[in-house]
């Protein structure tokens, strides 16, 4: 997979809840400029602000990266949800579907991963999450 | 915390129109004033306006359905109304589908949905 | 303590790494100098052993099939000849690799099977080894290492042309499932406000997403307040399916529209049942026209 560095990409800091509307805006204007259809736009917003929101919610602050990616000649739309907090302690729970301490239905994870095409999560407790998720163009 | 939405009242309804996007904060606030004016205006339904946005999310998801649950628990109807093509389909894959809450398609037919009791 | 789960397989032809597919095939510099040593022996007898393979190809009907004329044997063979060369003597490049993977890309789209490819180089192995061993009868202990150098970049050669059989036909796939989605699914307006929707063919989850994107359009464009979903044209309807019809449904709702399912059989119905759907949260009618019926009064209040 090689980074599309040409077609731009951002990087949010997310310490407040308004910097949730502000990455995920950033990453529907990217998946616009690169030519996702109108209902990838709103599913690529829709998986960052659950994510972000994540990290507002369990760490306090973090980053989110949008990075425009190529795979075999596939164009995809990397999401990075990165931070140092307090980590998932039960992983497999955090992924089931309405398993949630904050207020919010408890589909944030795996409400995203639905939505994305490929998604990885890796934590550690004490250490943090980070969060990798793609959408491919076309699928 | 500033009022980001105004709340319209037509007859005994009251219509809060989203204009923009709303930060976490701003729709609990909203959330607040809603209750608050159904019971200062004993209103008998109340229309929450979503046609602006281009994202519901998850946690704003929640927070209209609890909106609706407490405005039901003060004799009242809350209807949804405006949820766009693209925010609709994100919702169903993201697994919100806001079962217990009326929705319509416009403005329009939500007061009527209303007037229809 | 590191948990990963979920994990999507990063793939492993992302930039093809030639030193690391080297080392995995456990070639060297000293391999290709070794089979160098086989060039003249093999430069000899190459063009009989490709006469001898298509005589033994061309008498299978199924195979003489990919050949249109003499003409088009004759280019194939040449190609064939060039291939061999190059496995005992090129140098092992990205222009090598490339080349293979073209080679690999145009048999599986002119349908030469990884049978009919493996095969045809085992006979030339087999036929080759048998003339080096023959040739060189009198120093066995030179002559097999050479040959196991000559496997060793033929097995390489094989996998490359695998991975991209394999490449070639997700390719494939995928095109085929871009046309499928881009079938429009007709929305058709009944009357004001009700929609009819005939859903036919297969609904993958790809066409699932296209219908409901068509649909909620639909439903904007024409300020709909009652779909119908007719799915007498569906050609299996499993959990996966009903759950996309489900989707399809709560998402129309979410626009403050009813939606009625109709032409579901009964192997339909339990495939429902067994996704947690009841009859309750789904409007179902037998047939078209009472699902037509249906919606109308859904409609009128």
């Amino acid at each position: 997979m090689q980074v599309e560095g040409a077609l731009g990409g951002d990087i949010q800091a997310i310490r407040r809840d308004a910097d949730v509307i502000s990455a995920r805006q950033s990453g529907r204007q990217i998946a616009e400029r690169m030519g996702y259809s109108r209902p990838d736009q709103a599913l690529i917003a829709t998986a960052i602000s659950e994510l972000a929101r994540n990290i507002v919610n369990y760490a306090g602050k973090g980053e989110i990266e949008i990075t425009p990616v190529r795979r075999r000649g596939r164009m995809g739309l990397r999401i990075i949800a990165r931070d140092h907090g307090p980590g998932i302690e039960d992983l497999e729970r955090a992924m089931a579907d309405g398993f949630s301490t904050g207020n919010s239905f408890g589909l944030g994870l795996p409400g995203a991963k639905r939505i994305m095409d490929d998604f990885d999560v890796v934590t550690a407790v004490g250490e943090g999450v980070v969060v990798t998720a793609i959408k491919w163009m076309g699928r | 915390m500033s009022s980001r939405v105004p709340i319209l009242r037509q007859g005994d309804v009251l219509i809060a129109s989203i204009q923009e996007e709303l930060s976490d904060g701003d729709i609990l606030d909203l959330q607040l004033r809603i209750l608050e004016e159904v019971i200062r205006c004993r209103a008998s339904g109340v229309i929450v306006d979503v046609s602006a946005l281009d994202v519901l999310d998850s946690f704003g998801s929640r927070s209209l359905s609890d909106m609706a649950q407490a405005v039901r628990l003060r004799g009242s109807r809350l209807v949804i109304v405006g949820i766009q093509p693209d925010v609709a389909y994100s919702m169903v894959l993201l697994g919100v589908t806001l079962p217990d809450v009326a929705t319509a398609l416009d403005l329009d037919r939500g007061l009527a949905l209303l007037e229809a009791g | 303590m590191l948990e990963i789960i979920a994990s999507s397989a990063e793939d492993a032809r992302d930039g093809y790494d030639l030193q690391k597919a080297m080392k995995w095939f456990d070639l060297s510099p000293e391999d290709r100098d070794r089979t160098m040593q086989l060039g003249e022996i093999s430069e000899s007898v190459a063009e009989a052993i490709i006469e001898a393979f298509y005589e033994h190809l061309l008498s299978d009907p199924v195979a003489a099939q990919h050949f249109h004329g003499p003409d088009h044997v004759e280019k194939v063979k040449a190609g064939q000849l060039r291939y061999f060369r190059e496995l005992i003597s090129a140098e092992l490049d990205d222009d090598y690799i490339a080349d293979r993977r073209r080679i690999g890309g145009i048999h599986e789209r002119t349908g030469v099977t990884p049978t009919l490819y493996i095969g045809a180089y085992a006979f030339y192995l087999n036929r080759l080894a048998t003339i080096v061993l023959d040739r060189m009868k009198e120093e066995p202990d030179s002559a097999f290492p050479l040959l196991l150098s000559l496997f060793k970049f033929a097995h390489f050669d094989m996998a490359l042309a695998l991975e991209t059989y394999v490449d070639t036909r997700e390719e494939t796939i995928r095109d085929r499932e871009r046309e499928l989605s881009e079938l429009p699914t007709p929305v058709l307006q009944l009357r004001p406000g009700l929609l009819l929707i005939p859903v036919v063919g297969t609904l993958d989850s790809f066409r699932a997403r296209a219908l409901t994107v068509q649909l909620l359009e639909g439903i904007r464009a024409h300020r709909a307040r009652a779909v119908v979903l007719d799915i007498t044209g569906v050609a299996a309807v499993d959990s996966a399916v009903a759950n996309h019809l489900i989707q399809t449904m709560s998402a129309a709702r979410l626009m403050g529209v009813r939606s009625v399912l109709t032409g579901l059989s009964a192997e339909v119905a339990q495939s429902l049942v067994k996704v947690g759907v009841t009859a309750e949260k789904l409007q179902t009618a037998g047939d078209l026209e009472s699902g037509i019926e249906l919606a109308d009064r859904l409609m009128a209040g």
